[in-house]
């Protein structure tokens, strides 16, 4: 593989669609059984190979592998257009748009479809649901009332109903990010206690009860001071021929880590390359390649969607200083997607929006920078 | 046929959209016994809300040559359902159904924030805010302000995180101060320095705006005011703690002082106490601004050596947890990172009798 390659979260996709017929999907859709899906939140989500869907689900410390089915190729011309999507949500489930969050969205690869990770209701028992939008705007439910599927239980993660007088059942380890790659699902997290990182590794297809040790990720490169730096989001891909994480922490440094050093119960330490500066948000990040060149897209709370090149990152040292070399690499920020929440990948020239417009939700595809 | 024709108009005269328990059926009407080509959807659909929306999800079935439709979620209070029928070769038939909005008075309070002490120190991590009753998500970051001294919001002091870190009845939220604004060396650091100046007097405000899980706004809004402390930069350490040991044959509490408030939510968690008998069941108490933990065992202690089994995952205000300072300074730990810290540490005590 070359250098700056790029293969992202789908890099099965092209065995997938080249390989039709049963025995494509056998090894990770056998691991799934039919059956009720016992989800009690719906949080960030990740396709996988074979149009399996990955949701987080942090209420109920799990990880859930759900068979969507959805896998009719998409037609090349598809696009997404949405309006006032939270007002159609809220419609479809009998209830208003202040009493919904869409808490995910994510392309499934294949069908193109959008997939919405939805709690109805605010409250301790707001249920979750998950919605497909189609090319036509039309949505409906994944129900999970019987559907193939299979849960990786977060090791270590107290059950919910494992309340003491103690206060053991108040920890919660709130999933921030997930993604698939090469057989493994990533998940990112941060709990509501103790301030560590806590990043695990869970193999797909899960076994049983999935030993999902934590991977302990610190922050090194801030002058001379290293910490424990939990990861919000993230982005698998390709770099120098070697498949790397670019995941931002929540204070703010976007980091590269290569994904060989992430293996249960060990430390690693991220190598940062680019410093976002205070009063920003990541949300969220994709990569793709227009005009031979590799880009990530990353949408974050006040800059609105920057771009950063990919190219020379190989070679990208730390930034080792403490004032001079802040900027890191270059970026040019896209001031007219504004309002981002969920940014994903739509296909080579889309990507998929759901974004905040004076209040109400819309969910379209733009042309990538 | 003509027969037929004239029942059905017969009976269209009386057709009608009736709520029956938690579905809605179409009254006076035969549905016969095969399903439209279109699905029933077509035919009778509920839409919930104004404007242009997509009809509610819900299941359609034949009970009694009655067309029935349940809802996959039971509507909202308050919420504005128009049931469409749409009879063939007949006129569209309304019916609007709207059940009252709980109109529940304010109760939910804020029953308190940790830390307790009114001084924390300038690199201060993290608020517990604790509520009476089960909270919505949503909208926390709108709903918790610092002011300075001034009364000016402070910028951006927390690190706003989507998901909330709420604990599983939403009774719970943890708020993170802007570890990028704590870190020393990092650019936030630099250019904005951090959330809290030392020497200076700050308010917490929490608006009374913020909805319970029911939806009614908080009874009353919620402040503390505290002061800026120097930065803490030194891990608890368990060799400064003060053990009360208590007399076997009694149910007193054993107590352990500590020299600086620790985190609260760790505290009622990562002690054990093991003793001749195996673990010791009891109940937990946090005290005195959270300087104290007190342990009162289920069973009168039995003498003997007992060990107090610390996770060293607890922290103190500043994030310094035992053996590890939140910000490791590099050129005085020159192990950095790869330096074993144990998983736990052991203080024993001894019961005696009188």
């Amino acid at each position: 593989m070359s250098i700056n390659r790029f293969s992202v979260v789908v890099a099965g996709l092209a065995v997938v669609l080249a390989l039709s017929g049963p025995f494509a999907f056998s090894a990770n859709l056998d691991s799934l059984n039919a059956g009720r899906v016992g989800i009690q939140s719906a949080g960030p989500m990740a396709f996988g190979p074979d149009a399996i869907l990955f949701v987080g689900d942090s209420a109920g410390a799990a990880i859930i592998a759900i068979d969507t089915g959805d896998r009719t190729p998409a037609k090349s011309a598809a696009k997404v257009d949405v309006k006032n999507i939270d007002q159609k949500i809220a419609a479809l489930l009998g209830t208003t748009p202040d009493q919904i969050l869409v808490n995910d969205a994510v392309v499934n690869p294949i069908s193109k479809n959008v997939y919405l990770a939805v709690s109805r209701g605010l409250g301790p028992d707001a249920v979750p649901v998950i919605l497909r939008v189609n090319a036509a705007g039309t949505i409906t439910e994944l129900s999970l009332d019987n559907i193939k599927h299979s849960v990786a239980r977060l090791e270590d993660a107290p059950a919910v109903d494992a309340k003491d007088s103690r206060g053991r059942g108040l920890r919660v380890q709130t999933i921030t990010d997930l993604a698939y790659v090469d057989g493994k699902v990533f998940v990112a997290g941060l709990s509501n206690e103790e301030f560590t990182s806590s990043f695990r590794s869970i193999s797909f297809p899960f076994q049983g009860v999935s030993k999902s040790a934590g991977i302990e990720i610190y922050h090194g490169n801030h002058g001379r001071f290293e910490t424990y730096s939990p990861i919000r989001t993230f982005l698998p891909f390709q770099l120098d021929g070697e498949p790397h994480i670019l995941a931002a922490y929540t204070c703010t440094p976007l980091v590269k880590i290569p994904i060989s050093a992430l293996k249960p119960g060990k430390q690693v330490k991220g190598v940062t390359i680019a410093e976002l500066g205070n009063r920003n948000r990541p949300i969220d990040m994709i990569a793709y390649n227009k005009g031979g060149q590799e880009y990530f897209l990353m949408a974050n709370s006040s800059r609105g969607v920057m771009k950063l090149a990919l190219k020379g990152l190989e070679k990208f040292q730390a930034i080792t200083s403490e004032v001079d070399d802040k900027e890191g690499v270059p970026y040019e920020t896209i001031a007219e997607l504004q309002g981002v929440l969920q940014l994903d990948k739509f296909d080579d020239n889309n990507a998929m929006l759901l974004t905040d417009d004076n209040g109400s939700l819309n969910l379209r595809t733009v042309p990538l920078p | 046929m003509a027969v037929l024709m004239l029942a059905f108009a017969a009976a269209a005269q009386s057709v009608s959209i009736q709520k029956d328990g938690a579905g809605y059926k179409v009254a006076g009407w035969n549905p016969g016994s095969e399903d439209p080509p279109d699905g029933w959807s077509s035919i009778f659909a509920l839409y919930a809300g104004e404007g242009d929306v997509p009809p509610m999800l819900g299941t359609y079935s034949v009970e009694d040559e009655v067309l029935v439709f349940r809802p996959r979620y039971p509507p909202t209070p308050g919420v504005r359902i128009r049931a469409v029928f749409r009879m063939p070769d007949g006129p569209p038939l309304e019916a609007v159904f709207q059940t009252a909005k709980a109109n529940a008075p304010p109760s939910t309070y804020v029953e308190h924030v940790y830390p307790s002490t009114d001084v924390l120190p300038d690199n201060q991590l993290k608020l517990y805010i604790q509520f009476s009753a089960p909270m919505s998500r949503g909208e926390a970051w709108k709903r918790i302000h610092l002011l300075d001294e001034t009364g000016s919001p402070v910028e951006l002091p927390f690190v706003e995180i989507d998901q909330e870190l709420w604990s599983p009845e939403n009774r719970r939220l943890t708020v993170l101060f802007d570890p990028g604004r704590i870190k020393r060396g990092l650019l936030p650091h630099e250019e904005v320095g951090p959330p809290l100046i030392e020497g200076r007097q700050y308010t917490l405000v929490i608006d009374s705006d913020w909805r319970d899980a029911r939806g009614v706004p908080l009874k009353e809004g919620f402040r503390k005011q505290f002061r800026v402390a120097p930065s803490d930069r030194v891990p608890p350490d368990v060799s400064n703690w003060r053990l009360i040991v208590p007399e076997a044959h009694t149910a007193d509490a054993v107590v352990v002082r500590f020299p600086e408030p620790l985190d609260w939510a760790l505290l009622q968690r990562v002690f054990d106490i093991s003793g001749p008998a195996g673990p010791v069941a009891g109940s937990v108490a946090v005290e005195r601004d959270e300087t104290e933990w007190r342990f009162i065992p289920a069973e009168p202690w039995r003498p003997g050596e007992y060990q107090l089994l610390v996770d060293t995952v607890l922290e103190d205000l500043a994030g310094n947890h035992i053996g590890r300072p939140f910000d490791v300074d590099l050129n005085e730990f020159n192990q950095g990172m790869e330096r074993v810290i144990p998983k736990t540490v052991s203080l024993w005590f001894w019961v005696g009798e009188k």
